[in-house]
């Protein structure tokens, strides 16, 4: 019985072996974040190694290697987002977000920069105070 | 034929496929690709080892896979680590 069960979990993950071999094959190179996609297809030929190494009797190789295989995929994304991904779509770093103009804590930049503008009708209103100031002569 | 023996053999052939597919992979444009792509090679060959030692009883193949995954898993790191460089 216990041999059906290992020879099910060793077909099981050859079929996902296979499958991710095809799907990391066949991904099109145009593809939007193709890079992020491929280390997700590895996720499931890792998995697929913890069900054959469980299947093969080795408990703690798959213990190992599904607790290290996560850091793996992490490291690679990570790796690649800040040297490639990062540097060659500059359109990824900035982030446009939509100003709050009810908020009356927050002043977005362009609100600021109409009030500092010459037109602005806050800048005449302060025009009404002046400035004076005297002029000493030091040689009196 | 032993069902246990077929399934292990489909096993390493499945194994071959999908390092055939991860060194094409690698020779993709990206350095990341590259890195991916030995990643899942020592994963596979080190699976490939580990069933080739239960099909001929050979123990010693177990503790090179062993090593294979660990020290594949050091050194994809420490690369990555490299690649990425310190953040800005």
């Amino acid at each position: 019985m216990i041999e059906y069960i290992q020879s099910a979990l060793l077909i099981i993950s050859a079929v996902l072996i296979i499958i991710a071999a095809v799907g990391f094959v066949t991904l099109p190179k145009n593809t939007k974040n193709a890079v992020y996609a491929r280390i997700h297809i590895v996720g499931i030929f890792d998995v697929a190694c913890i069900i054959a190494m469980i299947g093969l009797g080795q408990y703690l190789l798959a213990g190992i290697y599904f607790i290290i295989a996560p850091f793996t995929a992490h490291a690679i994304a990570n790796a690649y987002w800040k040297k490639e991904d990062r540097e060659n779509n500059l359109d990824l770093v900035t982030v446009e977000v939509e100003p709050d103009y009810d908020n009356p804590f927050i002043h977005p930049k362009d609100k600021m920069q109409v009030f500092e503008s010459e037109n602005s009708e806050k800048l005449k209103a302060d025009d009404r105070f002046s400035v004076t100031t005297l002029e000493i002569d030091e040689g009196e | 034929m032993d069902i246990l023996f077929i399934s292990k053999y489909i096993v390493v052939i499945a194994l071959i496929i999908m390092m055939l597919a991860a060194l094409r992979a690698s020779a993709y444009k990206s350095t990341s690709m590259g890195l991916l792509g030995s990643s899942v090679v020592v994963v596979a060959f080190a699976m490939a080892l580990l069933v080739g030692g239960d099909l001929y009883n050979l123990g010693f193949y177990k503790d090179i896979s062993l090593a294979l995954i660990l020290f594949g898993f050091v050194g994809t790191v420490a690369f990555a680590g490299v690649l990425g460089g310190e953040d800005k």
